[in-house]
């Protein structure tokens, strides 16, 4: 790959913005849609397949892994817990969707299956499954979490509804955010 | 008298509270666990040399997982290097563990935000993978005895005087 000037730029400022799995308290302006009430934060940062490849190229991951990444669409998401009780990420009770059809993200395994076939280094395997969002975790009071949901790359858009148990024991109450015509970023076309 | 024992009654349920330990206070996003025995930890820092936490026994140990690609944890690390100096010569052993990535990346790295620390390389990322943190960065506090008695979520601000004053009282 060509080393350009915006290429460096583009991958140190991901490199300073993408989140981990843990993250932090992010500040406003939100870089993506987000909810935001009493008890939670949601910002969702859609990523282009430029963007995705740059970063994982600089991790040095290879060739056969950058092809299979670009062909699919990045959400960054971040939540923050901003209530005085646990509230539970289980991404087994998000649900998306295409012009009101449910669709699936690509999940681990399939992940699994993939880096299986192109025998990917444990090193990368290890970077891949730290930059993605969690399946399930107990938020603590205060506690920020952040990854990626990696959906085929020929959505375009997509609504996500994403709900919340409550509490030690899930029974006080759910949290139901939504949001809708969420951007799948393409890749700018070469000139 | 009825009165009278009313009132030592009351005396004493108000005591009660003051009788039991009292709540540990600790800085935010600091979480006490159940002391369970730390897995291992045997990894070559950044200049080949070998380490093993079970041979460090007999005092406290900061131990910390991060990677350079992570955003909080790049916001963390000057911090943790203030920390170190704020600290002094205190017997807290700080033990950083570099996730899955090259020496080139550490080194390019840590060169630029924290130059006196030198880390642990966990290139393949499976020690990190037993220690089951809930993401990155994470800190774990092992005891003398070797178990984890707290986790430490997220990136914290270390050179705040609520965290030095708690890793003193360690």
């Amino acid at each position: 790959m060509r080393i350009t000037g915006q290429y460096l730029i583009t991958l140190t400022t991901l490199c300073m913005l993408l989140t981990s799995t843990h993250a932090a308290a992010i500040e406003p302006p939100y870089r993506g849609p987000f909810v935001e009430n009493d008890d939670l934060l949601m910002v969702l940062v859609p990523r282009t397949p430029e963007q995705m490849t740059a970063f994982y190229e600089a991790r040095g991951f290879p060739k056969a892994a950058l092809e299979q990444i670009r062909k699919t669409c990045f959400v960054t998401v971040h939540i923050e817990n901003k209530s005085q009780r646990i509230i539970w990420l289980e991404t087994a009770n998000w649900d998306l969707a295409v012009d009101g059809e449910r669709i699936q993200r690509i999940d681990k395994q399939q992940w699994t299956n993939w880096w299986n076939d192109i025998n990917l280094a444990d090193a990368n395997r290890s970077t891949f499954g730290w930059t993605q969002l969690p399946t399930v975790r107990d938020l603590q009071p205060d506690e920020p979490v952040g990854g990626n949901i990696i959906l085929d790359g020929n959505i375009s858009q997509f609504d996500l509804r994403a709900r919340f148990y409550t509490g030690q024991d899930k029974r006080d109450g759910m949290l139901d955010i939504q949001f809708r015509d969420i951007n799948c970023p393409k890749e700018e076309p070469q000139p | 008298m009825k009165t009278a024992c009313s009132y030592l009654l009351c005396t004493c349920l108000l005591l009660l509270p003051g009788l039991s330990a009292p709540a540990e206070t600790l800085p935010p996003g600091v979480m006490r666990i159940d002391g369970i025995t730390a897995p291992a930890l045997k990894l070559n820092d950044l200049d080949g040399t070998p380490y093993d936490l079970n041979a460090t026994s007999g005092h406290w140990r900061f131990v910390h997982f991060w990677a350079s690609w992570c955003g909080p944890c790049r916001r963390e690390m000057p911090s943790i290097e203030r920390m170190i100096s704020a600290l002094g010569e205190s017997e807290l052993e700080i033990v950083l563990v570099n996730t899955s990535e090259t020496e080139d990346d550490v080194f390019t790295f840590l060169g630029i935000v924290a130059p006196d620390l030198l880390p642990l390389m966990d290139r393949d990322g499976k020690v990190t993978e037993v220690w089951q943190p809930r993401g990155l960065p994470a800190t774990y506090l092992v005891d003398p005895e070797g178990r984890i008695q707290y986790q430490v979520l997220g990136g914290r601000e270390w050179e705040k005087t609520e965290y030095l004053e708690f890793l003193r009282g360690l």
